[in-house]
């Protein structure tokens, strides 16, 4: 540890794990990393194949995935939080793409008008894409993808409202930056030059790794892998790994599990089934387990109830049943919308979703089902205490 | 390629073989066949006619563009032969090598077309590809044309012939100076808007411009002042006699009889057109109170345009950063999420795509991490039998963690609060007992003041200064509120006032004695009126 990472890089790390664009806006974050990135720059690109870009304007680490085949982090309507639905994706590209073409400056309404060109051009022929973008409901998609622009700071608002443009009654001006838009796509490949048909295809195709393949690259291919996985999931199960991938990680386990604490302050949980890098300081993870509040309390019940038989299948009818008993077991402390009919399927839907998401339960066609790493957590016996505040 | 050139030659030559000569330029490889072109124009100056293949050959080797092979530039010779840019003749000279031998020998030299045309292609590069440059040598001849007039100025009985050279010479200087400025904006204003230049052009010259931007700056700050000031000196009517001299002579040529009514009118237009120039080489360098002058404008024009400039470049490196057409990619992206069979599928594609995501981990408290530093065979066993992460019976019952554990360890801050408040409080006394210190019972003399604190002193030293400050000169009083608005300070001049000493703890105010009188200016209301004026 003598000549290991300092704080302040450890710091610099998680910032980027956490939030891989970072705008010079966001100064405080901004400032914590931009001394670092010479040294991060060579720690990703050496542990895990991925480039970090940085200018005055904007930290970018291109995060490409460990593996293409995590559904669990859509894109999500900055004010609500729902994921996104097919017209929203469709709506942010076709945005993206009328934003690449535009000037410096763009009003919602013509942006609107550019998306709906788009929508036309042959490249979505037989796609089956129509938007009109007459209704409100039709608007409220479009505003709901500008609004994950201007979060991610493509667009900046200088004038108006959207609600506005919503009610027709006026219309948003924005400043797009170019420097944020250049570095939106993390794929190293640009789609356009893909020609897959189906989405597995697609999506191999996007993190198509250089295609030498001499031990060494097949080496560092794999601890690229591993190292991606570790750094960025939850748990990590043996099963999933391939012949060359375990035989990689059970030589060089203790030297990726060393590089990555002392990179970033996580520690290692090895187990039997697998290894979750997990961390002390509660704070590198966009879900939380356990958390407070309705969502994180339905998630810990039926977890438990999920841990008690492990190797059962547990069909969502069940789940549902037994989120509608919690409703009324706990309905004191929980928020007013659980007790309303149906709240149970969104309640429990939500729930797997996070179990899912921590790697902790899978989903099946039938069900689903414990993951072994939800066996790490246990009711701690209740504390009985003295003369002290209760 | 050879042959496809000739058909091309000969399609040229055929619609009108007068321009047969310019069909290099509609060739695939027109920049080899200008370069080549370039060293004929080149060994002509240098009145060597024949060039054999070899010597184009080590010529282009040194003109900075990519390497041509021997062989090439023989082929591109023949093209140019078939289009009469230029003849050959058989080289009958002795060679050292077989191979030269057998090779096809020739002299090539330039056809009176092939130079005509070669010098068409320069003006016309000239003309259009000419970025306005600004000379800074101009400006230097300019300042030593001034100096010279303003010595034949001196002469009682200047040389005619002098004064004319001198004024014609700076006419002409100002003249170029001038229309290259002009030229020099409009090519900027091209750079800045990117048109008509390439992207590389441009990031190519743009560390030139800036850098040469700073120079021509720095000439027209140093040598425009300069020039501005001889004008200046320069008395206004001395010139025009000058110029109503050299006038006189001008119109003489035009209208030789000085008895012709014309010849007046000559004389008068001419002077009137020297007074013209005058004017505009006045304007140009000094401002007048009305308007900037020209140099001015083209100093504050050249300042803003390097930033400029340098935006123009983080634009075409923004635009480069996209390896692919980005908008074609995002398409591509909108037609495969249209596509994807699931929501779960397009989450996947959306992640793999963009990026974007949180790294995602779980936790652990410390007491299990003590726990299982302290027990290393945890390490490995399945997660069922290692020790489990503890989950509050609290969170577990209730979903929050508001009764766990002791309450915070919020850190007592009630004792700096006190400390804090107290040393607010004795400011605050402080500037009150000053206020009150410094306040007078009606007008006094500055020599009636005596010893204050030093608190009382700041603030009256502050109150004298505003006064003293706001006091118009001529005017024997001032009145002024200050600081707060809450003191007013009356201030009057005493004529043939004494030295008066004011003593304090840190030092001795000395100066003329006033009148004074400093009110609380709520309690004084009268005066309220007033105040705006008087402040």
């Amino acid at each position: 540890m003598t000549d290991g990472p300092s704080e302040q890089q450890q710091r610099a790390t998680r910032i980027l794990l956490k939030k891989p664009l970072l705008r010079a806006v966001e100064v405080d974050a901004f400032r914590a990393v931009r001394p670092h990135v010479p040294q991060l720059r060579t720690w990703f690109e050496l542990n895990t194949g991925w480039r970090l870009h940085a200018d005055s304007d904007v930290i970018r680490l291109l995060k490409e995935p460990s593996a293409p085949d995590d559904p669990t982090r859509p894109a999500v309507d900055p004010r609500s939080k729902a994921a996104f639905s097919r017209r929203r994706y469709i709506l942010f590209c076709l945005a993206l793409a009328a934003l690449e073409r535009a000037d410096a400056q763009i009003p919602l309404g013509r942006l609107a008008e550019q998306v709906m060109l788009l929508a036309h051009s042959p490249v979505l022929e037989g796609s089956g894409v129509e938007f009109t973008l007459a209704g409100r409901e039709q608007k409220a998609d479009l505003v709901a993808a500008v609004r994950l622009l201007l979060e991610l700071g493509v667009l900046t608002r200088v004038a108006g409202d959207e609600e506005d443009y919503l009610r027709d009654t006026g219309d948003v001006l924005y400043d797009i930056s170019r420097r944020v838009l250049s570095q939106l796509l993390a794929s190293r490949r640009g789609p356009s030059t893909i020609d897959a048909p189906t989405l597995d295809q697609q999506l191999a195709a996007l993190s198509a790794p250089d295609m030498f393949d001499s031990h060494d690259m097949r080496n560092r291919r794999i601890r690229h892998r591993l190292t991606r996985r570790l750094l960025d999931d939850p748990v990590l199960y043996f099963d999933e790994l391939d012949e060359h991938e375990a035989e990689y990680l059970r030589s060089q386990r203790s030297a990726i599990i060393r590089r990555i604490s002392e990179q970033t302050g996580l520690v290692g949980e090895i187990r039997g089934e697998g290894i979750a890098m997990v961390d002390p300081d509660d704070d590198l993870t966009d879900v939380k387990m356990p958390d407070t509040g309705t969502g994180g309390h339905v998630t810990l019940l039926l977890a438990e109830a999920l841990a008690a038989e492990p190797d059962r299948v547990h069909s969502m009818a069940e789940l549902h049943e037994r989120t509608r008993r919690l409703v009324q077991a706990h309905k004191g402390y929980w928020r007013k919308t659980a007790q309303e009919p149906g709240a149970e399927v969104a309640l429990a839907g939500t729930a797997v979703g996070r179990l899912e998401a921590l790697r902790l339960a899978e989903r099946r066609e039938d069900g689903v089902r414990a993951l072994p790493a939800l066996a790490r957590f246990a009711v701690a016996e209740p504390v009985v205490r003295g003369a002290g505040p209760s | 390629m050879t042959v496809d050139n000739r058909k091309h030659a000969q399609s040229e030559s055929g619609t009108d073989s007068r321009f047969g000569v310019f069909a290099h330029l509609r060739s695939e490889h027109s920049d080899v066949y200008r370069r080549i072109m370039c060293v004929f124009v080149t060994a002509k100056e240098r009145f060597h006619v024949h060039l054999r293949p070899a010597d184009v050959y080590s010529e282009m080797l040194v003109d900075g563009g990519p390497v041509i092979e021997l062989d090439d530039i023989g082929q591109k010779l023949e093209s140019l032969e078939g289009w009469g840019n230029v003849r050959s003749d058989p080289d009958t000279s002795r060679v050292t090598a077989v191979e030269d031998f057998y090779r096809r020998r020739l002299l090539y030299q330039l056809t009176h077309a092939g130079d005509a045309a070669e010098r068409a292609l320069r003006t016309f590069d000239e003309a259009l590809g000419r970025r306005g440059a600004l000379q800074a040598v101009a400006l230097a001849d300019i300042e030593l044309g001034l100096r010279e007039l303003i010595a034949l100025a001196a002469d009682d009985h200047p040389d005619l012939g002098k004064l004319r050279n001198a004024l014609n010479g700076l006419t002409a200087r100002f003249t170029d100076l001038a229309e290259n400025a002009s030229a020099f904006m409009s090519s900027l204003q091209r750079s800045i808007d990117l048109q008509g230049a390439s992207e590389e052009a441009f990031v190519a010259y743009k560390d030139k411009l800036v850098e040469y931007l700073e120079r021509f700056i720095q000439d027209l700050v140093t040598v425009g002042a300069s020039i501005a000031g001889l004008i200046k000196d320069i008395d206004g009517e001395r010139i025009d006699h000058l110029l109503g001299m050299v006038a006189s002579e001008e119109a003489a040529d035009e209208a030789p009889d000085p008895d012709d009514p014309q010849a007046e009118l000559a004389r008068k237009n001419a002077h009137e057109r020297w007074r013209n120039r005058w004017y505009g080489l006045t304007s140009w360098f000094v401002s007048a109170d009305s308007r900037d002058s020209q140099a001015k404008l083209l100093r504050t024009r050249a300042l803003a345009a390097i930033p400029a400039l340098l935006d123009v470049v983080r634009e075409v490196n923004d635009r480069r950063a996209g390896r692919s057409d980005r908008s074609a990619d995002f398409l591509t992206l909108a037609r495969w999420f249209a596509l994807a069979p699931a929501d779960g599928d397009r989450h996947r594609l959306w992640h793999s795509a963009f990026g974007l995501g949180s790294a995602r981990h779980l936790t652990v408290d410390p007491d299990t991490l003590a726990r299982w530093d302290a027990d290393v065979a945890t390490v490995g066993t399945p997660w069922s039998e290692a020790q489990p992460v503890m989950v509050s019976p609290q969170l577990r019952k209730t979903g929050s963690y508001e009764r766990r554990g002791k309450p915070n360890q919020v850190t007592d801050r009630s004792e700096y609060k006190a400390m804090l408040a107290a040393s607010a409080a004795e400011e605050a006394e402080q500037t009150a007992r000053a206020r009150q210190a410094v306040l007078t019972s009606g007008p006094v003399y500055l020599s009636q003041i005596t010893e204050l604190e030093r608190p009382a002193f700041q603030l009256f030293l502050t109150l004298l200064g505003d006064a003293l400050a706001a006091r118009v000169p001529g005017q024997e009083s001032a009145e002024v509120t200050v600081g707060d608005g809450s003191l007013r300070i009356r201030l009057q001049a005493l004529p043939d006032a004494q030295i008066v000493e004011i003593p304090s703890t840190d030092g001795v105010l000395r100066g003329p004695d006033h009148i004074v009188e400093i009110v609380d200016a709520a309690a004084d209301p009268a005066r309220a009126g007033t105040e705006s004026g008087a402040a």
